[in-house]
């Protein structure tokens, strides 16, 4: 793989982390709400639960990156 | 001299379309998003991308048991190549994971990563999505019909359909058995509208089958809601001549072997009064939907599921190994926020396989759909673009799948925190990947 090959994968693969974390809370959140009548309260905490995850992930897999760029954290 | 040059190009791109458009244009294709069964075994069902996985395992075990057949100290030929191939994954892999849990990851990974790329690959083979089975999509149409309990729709009390899109039939001209898509065969599709009685739905088939097969006359609006007058001039022309399909009406004892599986749900017909058992084919064009019997492993979203849930399971079973049940110390901590956070991150863990799923799947899959799309709309010039593109695709997925595998195996073993306390540690935590790629710019 070339210099650029791992980091082009690595970034893609937490593009797609960010986007299912997204849609599987809304997906579930509706489902719930469908399920009990309690539309939207569920949808809109699915869509919380999912942005969290993918917030707490995403930062966890972005954080080697951005030190190695100097924009994160130092230690 | 730019001018003639440019417009040189431009003809002759138009020439090759036109070329393409009139030698070899695929068949209008029909997207069916689920893995189309081939034959049952057992409860099983055998379908077309499984059989593409197990050629294309047969075909790697047979590739690396011929590299490592006779091995020699000078490689040469294919155990050169093998031997290229594993040497620049295990330097990969050693790169990010440090050499001792590298060394633990890379027969997943690199089994990983080959499997999955050598699947992409073969799915791009001229004969997948080619030829294969001849599904007779009349009789499914015709069962759906008039089958007491269509299964894709929901019959209420009072007969009418009440839930679902409508049963969709689709149609191909070919003949039947082993087959290759006829080229610019267009694909015809019958529908039942939710409301809908199954005798209205039959007598609107009655005119479909006469529209596309007997060169019977009538318009879309006509199609959707025929007259007593025009159903009964569709039966007439279906009436049994030469090279059309024609009606078998009456007792069932009138249905030859063909029609004797329908003979069972004939049904009353209310515009033409009699009772329609089937509609027979026998020395007319073909009815049928061609059933692939190679189509991309990974453009069915069980296989992607697969994969996932080994690489999680991989994974997890990593790190416990290497941490015990202080691995779980990671998702279940009491101390705060932090016992928020963990729970974001055994959520974040069961999302992986999700997101694993739909990465690989959703990638394969619209580049099948983008090929067959294109063989049919612009041949020859368009597709070949696409192929290469397609070919990029299938590498970079691959890597992106054994890639992730391989940061989060290495997140899994490191200990809780290390990420925050000892960043950058050689070859031993998440991020040393872009720490090795990047090595130059990393300061310590």
């Amino acid at each position: 793989m070339g210099s650029w090959m791992v980091p082009t994968a690595y970034l893609l693969g937490i593009g797609w982390y960010f986007a299912t974390c997204i849609i599987l809370g809304v997906v579930i959140g509706r489902w719930a709400d469908a399920a009990t009548g309690f539309e939207p309260v569920l949808t809109l905490v699915g869509i919380t639960i999912g942005l969290a995850v993918a917030m707490v992930g995403g930062i966890r897999m972005l954080l080697p990156f951005m030190r190695r760029f100097g924009t994160g954290p130092t230690e | 001299m730019k001018l003639v040059i440019g417009l040189a190009a431009f003809v002759g791109v138009l020439v090759w379309l036109g070329i393409g458009l009139v030698v070899a244009q695929g068949p209008q294709p029909e997207i069916i998003v689920p893995a189309e069964v081939i034959t049952k075994v057992g409860p099983l069902n055998l379908t077309n991308t499984l059989i593409t996985s197990w050629v294309v395992m047969a075909f790697m075990i047979l590739f690396f048991w011929s590299a490592t057949r006779s091995m020699k100290l000078m490689p040469s030929g294919i155990q050169n190549f093998a031997e290229a191939v594993i040497g620049f994954l295990v330097g990969q892999v050693e790169e990010i994971a440090g050499e001792k849990n590298g060394r633990k990851f890379f027969m997943v990974v690199a089994t990983i990563f080959l499997f999955v790329i050598c699947n992409n690959w073969f799915g791009l083979m001229p004969f997948f999505n080619a030829f294969g089975k001849h599904e007779d999509v009349h009789h499914h149409v015709f069962h759906e019909i008039t089958a007491e309990h269509p299964h894709d729709l929901v019959l209420g009390e009072d007969g009418h359909y009440i839930e679902g899109d409508g049963f969709g039939g689709w149609i191909m001209e070919g003949d039947g058995g082993l087959i290759t898509a006829m080229p610019r065969t267009k694909a015809i599709e019958f529908e039942v509208f939710e409301g809908e009685t199954p005798g209205e739905a039959l007598d609107r088939y009655v005119v479909f089958v006469a529209k596309h097969f007997a060169d019977f006359e009538a318009t879309d609006e006509e199609l959707e809601h025929p007259s007593a007058e025009m159903v009964a001039a569709a039966a007439a022309r279906l009436d049994g001549n030469d090279g059309r399909p024609h009606i078998l009406l009456g007792d069932a004892h009138a249905a030859d072997d063909h029609g004797s599986a329908e003979a069972a749900h004939g049904l009353a017909s209310p515009t033409l009064h009699q009772t329609i058992t089937g509609i027979d084919f026998e020395g007319a064009k073909k009815f049928g939907l061609v059933i692939p019997l190679f189509r991309g492993t990974f453009s069915d979203v069980n296989n992607t599921l697969a994969l996932g849930i080994v690489a999680f399971l991989c994974i997890e079973f990593w790190g416990f190994q290497a941490l015990g049940f202080g691995y779980l110390k990671k998702f279940f901590n009491l101390n705060g926020v932090n016992a928020f956070v963990g729970i974001l991150e055994l959520l974040s863990e069961f999302i992986r396989i999700i997101s694993f799923t739909f990465r690989l799947f959703g990638n394969i899959f619209a580049g099948e759909v983008l090929i067959l799309m294109l063989t049919f709309l612009m041949p020859f010039l368009f597709v070949d673009i696409i192929y290469g593109l397609e070919l990029f695709v299938g590498f970079i997925q691959a890597a992106v799948f054994a890639l992730l595998t391989l940061v989060f195996a290495v997140g899994a073993v490191e200990h809780h925190g290390d990420d925050e306390h000892h960043e950058g540690h050689h070859g031993e935590d998440a991020g040393a990947d872009a720490h090795n790629v990047h090595g130059a710019a990393a300061a310590h």
